[in-house]
C-alpha cells in the first residue's frame, strides 16, 4: 500500500511537466495561426484606433515570450485567466459545461461496457460459430462508424420515426433546468430536488447521446473482451471448473470474465480520451450544452485563454482517469505491484 | 434470489423512468418554443451587430419609430412623432409620455441622448450607422430630443428604426464599455420596453423571454418564449417533425427545406429575403485593378445554376445590389454582361492577355460555415463555371470567419464573397457600404472613385425621389461596368411552424415580431 500511494504521488507529479508541455504547445499553436480574436470579437467595421486599443487591453500587442511568461506566471497562481471575448473568467464557462459533458462521458462509457463486454464474453464462448462471427462483424462495423452518423440515424429511428426518445437537449423544452440546477449533473440536480418528472425528462435525453458514445466504443472491447476471453477460457482453472460441472454460464461469466476483465480495466483509462473527443462531435449531433461546443463556438471566436483552459481540463480529467485506472488494477490484481 | 432482485429493480428503473418521463409538466403559461441555429453574439446593442442579435433586440427594446409588422411602413415606436426641418439635416422627436424601463427607471429624452452618445464613443461594429449620420443629440424638454445630422438625411427615419438607435437604460448599462452577458448589468437582469423581457439566458443553449407587463403596447398572446439553439440544421429539423420544437426559422439546410414543404402537417413560410450574396474584387492593387478581369469573372457567373444544384431553387438570381422589390432597382448585369457568358468572358480576357495557354489564375476564398453549410458546394459550383473557360484557373482558399475578416485588412483576399442583410431598408444601405471611398475598404474591395462618392452624396442628402431614382439608375449601369462586386443571388427565408402556430409576419425590414405569434 506504500509503494501504492508512492506511485500515485509519482504519477500526479509527473502530470505537473506533461500539462506543462501541452499548454505551451497549445499556446504557440493558437497565436501562430491565422485569425485575430480582437477582428473577430469587433467585427469588420471597428476604427484602426479601436482595434489597436483593444490589443493593448488585452496584451497582444505584447511580444510572445512577454504573453507566454505571464501566462505561466498565471497558471502558477492556479488561474486559468480571462476569456478575451466576454467579461469573465475562463472557468466560468467551464464550470458551467464541464458536467454536461461528463454526465454524457460517463453514461457512455456506462453504454460501452454493458454493451461491449457482454457481447465480448458471448462471442468467445461461442467461439467459431456464426454468432461469434456476427459479433465480430459488429464489432468491426461499430468501431468504423462515424458518431456523427450514428447519432443522427438513432435520432431518426428512436426520435422519428418511432417517436419514442427526444432527440436534442439535456431537457425538453418546457423543463427548466433554473428550477433544481445545483451541480450542474441534472440527474443529481434532480434526484435532490425531489424533482422526479424533470429526472425522468433528463434521463430520456441523455439516452440516446450516450447509446451513441457507447455503440462506437463498444466496437473495441467486444474485440479486447473477445480475445481476453479466449486467453483465459483455456485456463487450467476454467477446465477444473468445467470438470466440476459448473455450468457454462457460471464458468465464462463469473469465473472467466472476472480475469479477462483486467485488460479491459487498462483500455477504459486509455478509451477515455477517445470518449471525451467522441463527446465533442456528439454534443454538435445532439445540441448538448457540453464542453465540447464551448471549445467549438470559443475556437471560432479566437478566444485563447478559454481554449487553452478547456484544454488543460481534458488533458487533467485524461490523466485523472489513467491514474484511478492504474491504481484500481493495482487494488483488484495482487500480482501488479509498482 | 439475487437475479430475481436484480430483474425486479431494473424493471422498477424502466417504467419508472418511462412514467416520469413521459408525463408532461402542465405549463402554466403559454409557451412557444422557437428553434434557430443561430446565435447570440453580445447583449449590447452598441456592438450587437448580426441578424439574431437584432432580433432578439428588436422584440425587448422598442426604437423612436419601428416597422408596422410584416411591411415597410414606418410608425411611431417610443416617439409617438417626429418633424424634419426643410433640409432634412434635423429630427425632432415627440416621445411617448408615462414609459418606464422594466426596472421603473423613467423614459426620457435624457435616455435616448446618453444612448446615442454611447453608441458613438464605444465605436463599436455598427456604430457607423450612427456616426456616418448624427452630428449631435440635443434634449430640447424630457419628452423631446432633436437629432442635429451630419447633413441632408431623405431616409433617416429608416435609420432611427434599427437597433443602434435603440434607446437604453442608462441606470443598469456601464457607459464606458458594452457588455456582452446581461450579469455584466447593474442588477444582472437586461430591461427594455419591448412587449417581452429576457427572462434566463444560457449561450448556446437557451433563452427564455416572458411577455412584459410594462409594455406600452398590446400585450403579446403568447406568455413564454423559449429560443432553443441548436448546433446541427439537420437535428433542428427532426425536433420539428418530432414535435419538441413549435417553429423553426434560421437555417436549415436546402434539402431540409425542400422535404419539410413537402409535409402537410407543417405550415410553410416562404418570403422574399433582402439578404444577399455577391463576389467582391480587391480593385485597388494586383491583377483585378483590371476592370476587365472583373468584368469577365462576373459575366462567368450562371446565378441559376448555382441555386438550382447548390439551394434547390429555393433563392432567386440577382443582377443588382440593390435587391429585387426593393425601390430604384434595375437588372443591370443581366444587360451587361449576362449569366455563364463564357463568349464575352473570352473576349475581355484575350483582350488583357489572358488565354488558354496563358490562363487567368487566381484564388477564390469563402468562409466555409459563416453563411451556412451550403457555402462549400457554392464555391465549387462557381469554380467549375469559372473553368468553363481554358482562360481561367481557380483555386478554392477557404478561411474560417475570424480570419476572414482579418484577411479584409490585408488585402490577402483578392477574390471573396460575402453576404448582406440590411441595416436599413434604403439601397444606399447596398451600394454606400462596398463602393464608397469611405466604406469599401472596410469590405477589403478598396474601391474609390469621386465620381461615385459625389453620387453617393447626392442621394443621401437628397429627399426627392426623382432626383435619387435617377442617381441609383445611374450607379447601377456604372457598377455593371466597374463590377468592384458580383451580385450572384438574393435570399428567400424560410419558416416553418406546427399548424397551431400563427402571426408569423416577416417583412423586408427582416423584423420578426414575437408579439404577433399566437396559438390558433
Amino acid at each position: 500500500m506504500k509503494n501504492l500511494l508512492k506511485y500515485a504521488v509519482t504519477r500526479v507529479f509527473l502530470t505537473i511537466p506533461m500539462l506543462f508541455i501541452l499548454l505551451s504547445l497549445v499556446f504557440v499553436i493558437l497565436r501562430v495561426m491565422p485569425g485575430d480574436p480582437v477582428a473577430a470579437m469587433l467585427g469588420g467595421h471597428a476604427p484602426p484606433e479601436v482595434i489597436a486599443a483593444k490589443r493593448e487591453e488585452l496584451g497582444l500587442n505584447k511580444p510572445m515570450i512577454v504573453q507566454y511568461g505571464e501566462y505561466l506566471a498565471q497558471l502558477a497562481r492556479f488561474d486559468l485567466g480571462d476569456s478575451m471575448i466576454f467579461d469573465q473568467k475562463v472557468g466560468t464557462p467551464i464550470a458551467e459545461k464541464l458536467p454536461a459533458t461528463l454526465e454524457l462521458t460517463i453514461t457512455g462509457m456506462a453504454f460501452t461496457l454493458l454493451i461491449g463486454v457482454p457481447l465480448g464474453a458471448y462471442a468467445a464462448s461461442r467461439r467459431r460459430t456464426g454468432r461469434d462471427f456476427g459479433i465480430r462483424l459488429y464489432g468491426n462495423v461499430a468501431y468504423c462508424i462515424p458518431v456523427y452518423w450514428m447519432g443522427l440515424m438513432l435520432q431518426l429511428v428512436f426520435g422519428v420515426w418511432l417517436g419514442w426518445l427526444p432527440i436534442a437537449g439535456r431537457t425538453s423544452p418546457r423543463v427548466f433546468a433554473s428550477l433544481f440546477e445545483k451541480t450542474g449533473f441534472y440527474v443529481i440536480d434532480t434526484l435532490l430536488a425531489g424533482n422526479f418528472a424533470a429526472l425522468g425528462d433528463v434521463l430520456l435525453h441523455l439516452f440516446l447521446p450516450s447509446l451513441t458514445l457507447g455503440i462506437v466504443l463498444s466496437g473495441i472491447f467486444v474485440r479486447l473482451t473477445r480475445a481476453n476471453m479466449l486467453d483465459v477460457l483455456k485456463s487450467d482453472y476454467v477446465l477444473a471448473a468445467r470438470a466440476r460441472g459448473i455450468p457454462e454460464n457460471k464458468v465464462v461469466y463469473r469465473h472467466a470474465l472476472k480475469n479477462a476483465f483486467i485488460p479491459i480495466l487498462t483500455m477504459m483509462g486509455l478509451q477515455f480520451a477517445i470518449l471525451l473527443a467522441g463527446a465533442i462531435l456528439t454534443e454538435s449531433t445532439f445540441s448538448w450544452p457540453g464542453m465540447g461546443r464551448l471549445l467549438l463556438e470559443r475556437i471560432r471566436l479566437r478566444d485563447y485563454p478559454t481554449i487553452q483552459g478547456v484544454i488543460v481540463v481534458f488533458a487533467l480529467f485524461v490523466s485523472l482517469v489513467s491514474l484511478l485506472v492504474d491504481l484500481i488494477y493495482a487494488l483488484i490484481d495482487p500480482r501488479v505491484k509498482y | 434470489m439475487r437475479k430475481s432482485l436484480a430483474i425486479f429493480l431494473v424493471l422498477t428503473l424502466v417504467v419508472g423512468i418511462a412514467f416520469f418521463g413521459c408525463k408532461k409538466k402542465e405549463p402554466e403559461m403559454t409557451t412557444l418554443v422557437y428553434a434557430t441555429t443561430e446565435s447570440i453574439t453580445n447583449m449590447d446593442t452598441s456592438n450587437a451587430y448580426d441578424f439574431h442579435t437584432w432580433e432578439l433586440f428588436q422584440n425587448i427594446n422598442v426604437a423612436l419609430l419601428t416597422y408596422a409588422p410584416g411591411t415597410t411602413d414606418l410608425i411611431p415606436g417610443l416617439a409617438e412623432s417626429y418633424t424634419a426641418n426643410d433640409t432634412a439635416d434635423e429630427y425632432t422627436f415627440k416621445l411617448r409620455p408615462g414609459l418606464k424601463f422594466s426596472d421603473g427607471t423613467p423614459f426620457t429624452a435624457e435616455a435616448v441622448k446618453w444612448s446615442i452618445d454611447r453608441v458613438i464613443a464605444l465605436e463599436g461594429d455598427p456604430s457607423w450607422l450612427v456616426v456616418s449620420f448624427v452630428d449631435s443629440v440635443e434634449v430640447i424638454d424630457d419628452l423631446t430630443v432633436k437629432f442635429n445630422l451630419t447633413g441632408p438625411v431623405g431616409f433617416f427615419p429608416s435609420l432611427v428604426a434599427s437597433v443602434p438607435y435603440q434607446p437604453l437604460n442608462p441606470a443598469i448599462y456601464p457607459e464606458d464599455r458594452w457588455i456582452n452577458d446581461p450579469e455584466e448589468l447593474e442588477g444582472g437582469v437586461l430591461t427594455g420596453m419591448g412587449p417581452y423581457k429576457l427572462t434566463s439566458f444560457k449561450r448556446d443553449e437557451e433563452l427564455i423571454l416572458d411577455a412584459n407587463p410594462n409594455y406600452y403596447g398590446e400585450k403579446p398572446k403568447i406568455d413564454r418564449i423559449v429560443i432553443r439553439y441548436f448546433a446541427d440544421a439537420t437535428t433542428m429539423r427532426l425536433a420539428l417533425e418530432k414535435g419538441e420544437v413549435d417553429l423553426v426559422y434560421k437555417t436549415l439546410n436546402p434539402s431540409d427545406i425542400e422535404d419539410l414543404a413537402g409535409m402537410d402537417e407543417f405550415k410553410y413560410y416562404k418570403m422574399p429575403g433582402p439578404y444577399i450574396r455577391y463576389l467582391c474584387f480587391e480593385t485597388s492593387e494586383g491583377l483585378f485593378s483590371d476592370k476587365r478581369l472583373r468584368q469577365a469573372v462576373a459575366a462567368l457567373i450562371d446565378r441559376q445554376d448555382i441555386i438550382d444544384k447548390v439551394f434547390l431553387g429555393q433563392n432567386e438570381p440577382l443582377y443588382s445590389m440593390v435587391p429585387n422589390g426593393m425601390i430604384y432597382h434595375t437588372d443591370e448585369f443581366k444587360t451587361e454582361l449576362g449569366d455563364g457568358n463564357v463568349e464575352l468572358a473570352e473576349k475581355l480576357l484575350a483582350e488583357a492577355g489572358y488565354t488558354a495557354a496563358n490562363p487567368l489564375e487566381f484564388e477564390l476564398w469563402y468562409p466555409p460555415q459563416h453563411y451556412g453549410d451550403t457555402e462549400v458546394d457554392m464555391v465549387e459550383v462557381m469554380r467549375v463555371q469559372f473553368e468553363k473557360t481554358p482562360a481561367v484557373k481557380v483555386e478554392l482558399k477557404p478561411a474560417e470567419w475570424a480570419t476572414y475578416i482579418a484577411n479584409l485588412d490585408t488585402k490577402q483576399m483578392k477574390v471573396f464573397t460575402l453576404g448582406w442583410y440590411p441595416d436599413y431598408i434604403d439601397p444606399d444601405n447596398y451600394t454606400a457600404a462596398f463602393a464608397s471611398s469611405d466604406g469599401s475598404p472596410g469590405m477589403g474591395i478598396y474601391f474609390s472613385d469621386p465620381e461615385w462618392d459625389a453620387l453617393f452624396v447626392q442621394e443621401q442628402t437628397s429627399v426627392d425621389p426623382a432626383e435619387r431614382e435617377m442617381v441609383f439608375e445611374k450607379m447601377q449601369k456604372l457598377w455593371a461596368d466597374e463590377v468592384p462586386t458580383a451580385p450572384i443571388f438574393q435570399g428567400n427565408l424560410h419558416l416553418f411552424t406546427k399548424p397551431n402556430v400563427g402571426g408569423v409576419k416577416i417583412g423586408p425590414p427582416l423584423i420578426f415580431n414575437y408579439d404577433q405569434l399566437f396559438f390558433e
